[in-house]
Order: C-alpha cells, then structure tokens, then sequence
C-alpha cells in the first residue's frame, strides 16, 4: 500500500484536534492550585500542535485533489470544509504562538504575564470550537451519515448547499471562500513580492540568530557566554512566525503548484525534524546544561549533535525552498491526472 | 529605450544557455540557492549585530562579534558571484527592469554601512559605550537597507518587462 497525501491528512487530522483538546484540559487543570508543571505542559502541548498543524493543512490540499470530481463527493461539501480549515488555522498558530511566549516568560520569569494567561485561555477556547467545526465538515465530506440532512440524494450534486446547524451559521459568516481566498493572494503582484520579500527576510533573521548560537555550542566564537545568545531567540521565533504565515499564503494562493513538489514535502519533513530537535533541546536537559557556559567554556556532545543538526536542517529548509519550482512535477497523486 | 546587442550575444552563448536551460540540479536553481545561502549569511549575520547595537542582549560582549564580518563578507562574496552568473543567465531581464538598479543601490549603501560598522569593530581604542554611540545609526541603516534589498530582489520576478532579448524584440515591434 502506497502512503499518499490523503492518508496523510487523516492521520494528521488527530493531532489539532485531540492536541487542543488534550491542552486546553491540561490548561484548565492547571487553575486548580495554580499547578505550574500542568500549564508549562500545556504550553508546550499547544506549541506541538502548532507544528503538527502545518502538516495537517497542507495535506489537506493533496487529499482535495484525490477527491473533487470523484462520484458521491460534493465539492460544496469539501469547499465549506476547506474555508472552514482557512478560518481555523490561524487560531491553531495565534494559540500556539501565545503558548510559546508562555514558555518564554517561564524562562526569563519563572512565570507566565497574567496577559499571557487571558490570551492563551481566549485563544484556545475559539480554536477548540473552531477545530470541532473543521473536523466536522471534513468528516461529512465523505460520511453522509453524520450529515445534518440524510437526504443523500441532495448532497450527491456538486453544488449542493450543504445544511448549517446553529452554531455553524454562525462560523460561517467569518470562513472565507477558497476561490476568492486564492484567487486574491496571487491576482495582485505587488502583495506576493511582499509575501516573498517577507519569507526571505524571516530566513536571513532565523539564520543569523540560530546559526550564531549553534556555532557557539560546536565551539566557534568563543569569546561568547552562551546565554545572551539565547536572548535572539525571541527575534528567531519572530522570524519563524513570519515564515510560517507567508509559506501558508503562498500555499493557499497557488496550491498546484506546490502540492506536485517533492521539493515542497520534503521542505516540510526538515521542519517536523527541526521541531523534534528544539524539543530534544529544551525538553532533556541539554539547554539547562549549556545556559550558564562563559566565555572559553565548551558545550557537552550533546549540544554539538542538536546544533549541527540545526545548522544542517535549516540549510536543508532553504535547499529544498528554491528547488520546488524545479521538482514542481516529482509528486504523482493516484487518481489525479496533474498539471 | 534601446537594449544593447550584446545582452542578446552573451544569452546566445553556450555559458548562458546552459545555466538556464539545463535540466541538472547544478544549474539555474543551484546558482539561485546559493544565492539566497549568501543572502542569508549577510543579513543574518549583520542583523545580530544590528540588533546587538540596538539594545538587544545587552549581556553579550561587543569586541568578540568583529568575528561575525568575516561572515558578512564570505556572504557578499557568494552573491556576487552567484549575481554575475544569474546576470549572465538573464542578462535582458535584469537589466532592462528599473527595480533591479535600485536592488544595487540599496545593496551599495547597505555594503558601505556594513564596511563602516566593521572599521568601528576593529578599532581597538573604542570603548563599548562609545561603539555603541556611533554604531547605533549604522545599525537602522543596515536594517532598514538590507530589507529594501532582499525586498527588490524578490520584485524583480515580478516586474521584469522583458524575460530576454527575443522578447524584446518582439515586445517593442522591432522583431
């Protein structure tokens, strides 16, 4: 059995839905008695799902090329799912981002800001509500029995509205259409050179403040105390968001053109391997362990092993960037006949 | 405005040809990655200390970033050579669009900062208050120009008028 995008995208459809619910449990939880471990392991639950979400969007596209056309499939249905998953998934990253400045402030203040705390709760109480809306008008796409109407004979024609139940009517008003969505990022010239420019400048600031810090646990520069280092990485994170943010416009702009490049999907695994290696990072030990290193003083193995795997998946992420035009046509999805 | 024949020459030659047409992983796309590595190398490099001169990580000692020009530098370097050779690829294209003269202006001045910023990290005598006194507007002077040049390279794909001399010809009647 070959793995294809759509498998992908139902078994990455979990992570932002039971991760948020996961969280969000753990977050309340943490109110009772004020229990710091449970709210730093929801933080970093959130965090997680933020990446995983990447994954499960752009899947997404691949699966709607597998499906649309195909008999029995409404493209009404995939189209509400579709807007619904473009309203969502700025609340999955917004929960996420406001979990790692959590994190951040538990780091520099062995506490997260009360501001901090109302955001995270606001944020992640819309994305749960949002989430449950995706999950559900993806799941009748091809589920009649869980449809609102089970008048089956009315769902099979292409452009059938599909039925909204109350709480739907209501998100509905703020889910953008597809069509006009994409069709809005790539019909003005000057907003996708922004874009670009953009994801550019978000590289060069992620390069220079990871790669100086990573050059300084292999041992390079070093004059330099380790922490003040790590003080850029709120600046990384920003540059880190903005990439994010681009690259998923860029995406929802011109989806073909991205969904049939190796170069694409391989860009995206270096990115679940750079959040697994963060996560070897700060979750073992290995930050603590290099955080009070002066000047002249050398960084254990394990440090070297994290950031050269940095150094090299970063320049991965960049090598495999510039190549998706080239390998724009390496990716064969069964049942399509692509571009 | 009259494109000079020897655009059309040089994107005849075998060199040029080559660079673009070549189905090889080494040809256009390599250049242009190598091209965005050294882009990366210079303004990363000269962002940390921009931000450093600026206030960020007050911890971190001064004296020891005069290390990171030598990066700044190898960066230029890369994408000077890497420039000629995309120039080289599409030369009409290049230099028939205004905005990438303006990428070269802003590059210029951007370099011209980052050369003076290194004469004050080299200068011995200086001390960090001082360096900080007169590195501070050099510093939104790098930012502000390595932005405006990354931001016009990423314009030029989608402003050029002409893709090469052939579509230049055509394109003004004179084909």
């Amino acid at each position: 059995m070959e793995v294809n995008l759509a498998h992908l995208h139902l078994l990455l459809n979990h992570f932002p839905i039971i991760g948020t619910f996961i969280a969000l449990g753990l977050f309340l939880a943490s109110f009772v008695g004020e229990n710091e471990d449970l709210r730093r392991a929801s933080f970093i639950i959130f965090a997680a799902v933020g990446f995983l979400t990447i994954g499960t969007f752009l899947t997404g596209f691949g699966a709607q090329a597998m499906l649309t056309g195909k008999p029995g499939v409404s493209d009404a249905l995939i189209a509400r799912h579709e807007g619904s998953a473009m309203l969502t998934v700025w609340f999955v990253e917004l929960t996420a981002a406001l979990a790692v400045i959590g994190l951040w402030q538990y780091h520099r203040n062995s506490r997260p800001a009360h501001w901090t705390l109302s955001a995270v709760l606001f944020a992640s109480l819309l994305t749960m509500a949002l989430v449950a809306r995706t999950g559900n008008t993806g799941g009748e796409i091809n589920h009649p029995e869980i449809r609102a109407t089970q008048d089956t004979s009315q769902d099979v024609t292409p452009d059938a509205v599909p039925a909204e139940g109350p709480i739907g009517s209501i998100i509905r008003v703020f889910e953008p259409t597809p069509e006009k969505f994409s069709t809005g990022i790539v019909s003005n010239k000057w907003l996708w050179a922004f874009l670009m420019a953009m994801h550019f400048i978000g590289l060069a600031v992620i390069v220079g403040t990871v790669g100086i810090l990573d050059l300084r646990m292999l041992g390079f520069l070093k004059q330099l105390p380790l922490a003040p280092l790590h003080r850029f990485m709120p600046w990384a994170m920003a540059g880190l968001g903005i990439n994010i943010v681009t690259g998923f416009l860029a995406f929802i702009g011109q989806p073909e053109n991205y969904i049939y490049s190796g170069a694409l999907w391989l860009k995206m695994l270096a990115l679940m391997l750079l959040g697994l290696n963060a996560a070897a990072f700060y979750l073992t030990g290995v930050f603590n362990r290099v955080q009070p290193l002066q000047a002249g003083e050398d960084a254990p193995m394990s440090a070297k092993l994290i950031a050269v795997s940095s150094l090299f998946l970063w320049f991965a992420m960049i090598t495999f960037g510039r190549y998706i035009q080239l390998l724009s046509n390496t990716v064969r999805l069964p049942g399509v006949t692509s571009n | 405005m009259v494109v000079p024949q020897i655009f059309n020459t040089v994107e005849q030659s075998a060199f040029s040809t080559w660079i673009r047409e070549s189905p090889s992983l080494f040809a256009f796309y390599f250049i242009l990655l190598f091209h965005t590595i050294g882009l990366s190398f210079v303004v990363g490099a000269n962002t940390v200390v921009d931000l450093r001169l600026l206030g960020v990580a007050t911890a971190l000692p001064l004296k020891p970033l005069k290390r990171l020009f030598a990066i700044m530098w190898t960066g230029l370097a890369i994408n000077v050579v890497t420039g000629v050779l995309l120039l080289i690829a599409y030369p009409t294209k290049a230099m028939t669009n205004p905005v990438f003269y303006f990428k070269l202006l802003f590059i210029t001045i951007a370099v011209i900062t980052m050369r003076k910023m290194n004469i004050l990290f080299d200068d011995a005598s200086l001390s960090d208050t001082a360096l900080i006194a007169k590195g501070k507007s050099l510093a939104v002077m790098s930012l502000t120009f390595w932005i405006a040049a990354v931001s016009a390279g990423r314009l030029l794909s989608e402003t050029y008028r002409f893709l090469n001399y052939h579509q230049y010809l055509i394109k003004t009647g004179l084909s």
